[in-house]
């Protein structure tokens, strides 16, 4: 099991009487892409900057590679972070912009620029590096960001919507990135987003935040399981003339509910869909076919926030 | 080392960015009106040569201070406002290094304002030995006037809500304490003394004209330089100590 690179113990940031993340805990590790979920609104970038000591929390405590929040100047040495929205000095090039980023992290003017040139090239930037920013398009700039992130070879790496108005070849880029700072640098990439295809695709655990508060943590797989427990649908196929016959005894079903549209009647369930499954065989109605709706992410994070999502 | 490569940065961000240039431009063209008007016009010029140098003098101190004290005004509201300030709150950087880093370009732009006026003070003050008198009245009034505006320029950067709240109370603030040296007579009896005295815009710019055209000894009215330095200290000093607290991602009271 790989180390623990991040921790909050009861996270909490109020604004005056305004609860933004109330005991927010989570644990994550090495080489772990976690994903940060949650309607606008949520608590994703408040505690993002709380983990990242621009915020300074109401409440609890948090750790980064082992160095515990109180000390704050060397937890921004040892993370990277692209905020959210994040602004470029339009009149630098890319180059300067990393130089100057290496030299704040304490690097010499020439480990600065060789850094600067290395991640230029890793985020696909290297023939524009003695380009104006203000010259690059909205994915280049948060290819940059991303790079600025990594300017310090950081434990952890918080990513803020760093999707966030690209295009489908731009996400997909950008996403591809996010895969190989962890699987390559072994880094902690926490991942907040409201694209949650994203978050199947690149991380290996979640936490979904509502109104500032956890509604719940873990592998992508158990998360979409939860919900598939707790509500599941299925299309049966019966012959037309049993289609009436095969509503009637599904009703029957405590916690079933029933659509039936051209011959296909849809059953959804709370309580699973085995019971609906036998009724209908008890009853010898010809099961033409059965398929059980396969849960996402997307319908779980949308049943847990009360379809309050993005 | 850190307040050094912020200092380089942001400097490089003024004079590059044109910022700067042309902030120092408009600053010539102006010192460029009043001293043609000054020197050149013999008809409506009424002015003695040493009164033409003071002229400029107050006016370029003047306005050199208060193109500082927006640049510092603009410092840390306008990097908040521009997106940028959250990844320099992002380095292991002390805050205090942030504001001493900003302080120092905002003085870069006094010592090209100064430089730029030198010309100026030379042309008219040629034949009646006071341009090196001029010289150095406007380097150390002006050095200790600039700093002070600059630091309290950046206090109130740090603590707006927005930019134009940080540039229009900064530009309030220093017209308000040049505009009692536009008076026709400033120390004409104790209260008008005291008021001059207390107020370190006119405490300097009296200084000023004690020494250039009356032609007192540096010493003799030392005391006008009293609220200029306090000023000075004062402002430092609560940057110094208020800064790295007040110096965050999002300004106002309360915040954050």
């Amino acid at each position: 099991m790989p180390g623990v690179s991040l921790e909050a113990r009861e996270l909490s940031k109020w604004f005056g009487s305004r609860t933004a993340v109330d005991s927010v805990s989570f644990t994550a590790h090495e080489g772990e892409v976690i994903g940060l979920l949650g309607p606008n609104g949520a608590g994703k970038t408040t505690t993002i900057r709380m983990l990242s000591t621009v915020l300074p929390p109401t409440g609890g405590e948090f750790s980064v590679a082992g160095v515990p929040s109180s000390r704050s100047a060397d937890i921004r040495a040892r993370i990277g972070v692209l905020p959210e929205s994040a602004g470029y000095p339009v009149h630098q090039t890319g180059l300067e912009y990393l130089t100057y980023h290496g030299r704040l992290f304490g690097l010499s003017r020439e480990e600065a620029r060789q850094t600067a040139v290395r991640l230029l090239g890793q985020v696909g930037l290297a023939d524009r590096a003695q380009s104006r920013i203000s010259t690059y398009s909205r994915g280049m700039r948060q290819r940059l960001g991303i790079a600025r992130a990594l300017v310090n070879n950081p434990s952890v790496v918080f990513l803020d919507e760093p999707t966030l108005g690209l295009d489908p070849a731009g996400q997909r880029e950008i996403l591809a990135l996010v895969r190989a700072i962890a699987e390559a640098r072994g880094t902690t990439v926490v991942l907040s987003t409201h694209t949650l295809p994203e978050v199947e695709q690149v991380c290996s655990s979640v936490l979904i935040l509502d109104k500032g508060r956890v509604l719940v943590s873990g592998s992508v797989a158990e998360v979409t399981s939860t919900e598939a427990a707790s509500r599941q649908s299925g299309h049966l196929r019966v012959p037309p003339d049993q289609v009436a016959r095969a509503s009637e005894v599904l009703r029957g079903v405590p916690g079933v509910s029933v659509e039936v549209a051209k011959d296909v009647v849809t059953v959804t369930s709370s309580d699973g869909l085995n019971e609906a499954l036998s009724a209908v065989l008890d009853a010898r109605i010809t099961v033409l076919s059965f398929e059980v709706d396969g849960v996402r992410l997307s319908d779980a994070f949308l049943a847990m926030t009360r379809g309050g999502a993005s | 080392m850190s307040a050094r490569v912020i200092a380089g940065q942001e400097c490089r961000d003024l004079w590059l960015s044109g910022r700067g240039p042309v902030l120092t431009f408009a600053y010539a063209v102006l010192l460029s009106a009043v001293t043609y008007l000054a020197a050149t016009n013999q008809v409506l010029n009424f002015l003695e040569q040493r009164e033409s140098v003071n002229l400029v003098l107050q006016i370029a101190v003047a306005v050199g201070v208060l193109l500082t004290m927006v640049v510092a005004a603009d410092a840390i509201s306008g990097e908040r406002e521009r997106g940028t300030f959250e990844s320099l709150l992002l380095a292991p950087v002390s805050r205090g290094s942030i504001v001493l880093g900003k302080l120092v370009a905002a003085m870069s732009l006094w010592g090209a304002a100064f430089v730029v006026a030198l010309p100026y003070l030379w042309v008219l003050g040629k034949g009646v030995a006071v341009v090196g008198q001029a010289v150095l009245l406007g380097l150390v009034v002006g050095t200790v006037l600039a700093l002070s505006m600059a630091a309290i320029g950046l206090l109130i950067s740090a603590r707006s809500t927005t930019n134009k709240v940080s540039l229009a109370a900064s530009l309030f603030l220093v017209l308000a304490l040049f505009a009692p040296t536009q008076l026709p007579a400033m120390p004409t009896s104790s209260v008008g003394d005291v008021l001059v005295r207390i107020n370190p815009v006119t405490a300097g710019s009296h200084y000023i004209q004690l020494v250039l055209l009356k032609g007192h000894a540096w010493t003799q009215d030392l005391s006008y330089l009293i609220s200029p330095v306090v000023a000075v200290v004062v402002t430092v000093v609560a940057l110094a100590v208020a800064g790295p607290r007040i110096v965050r991602l999002t300004g106002g009271v309360g915040s954050g």
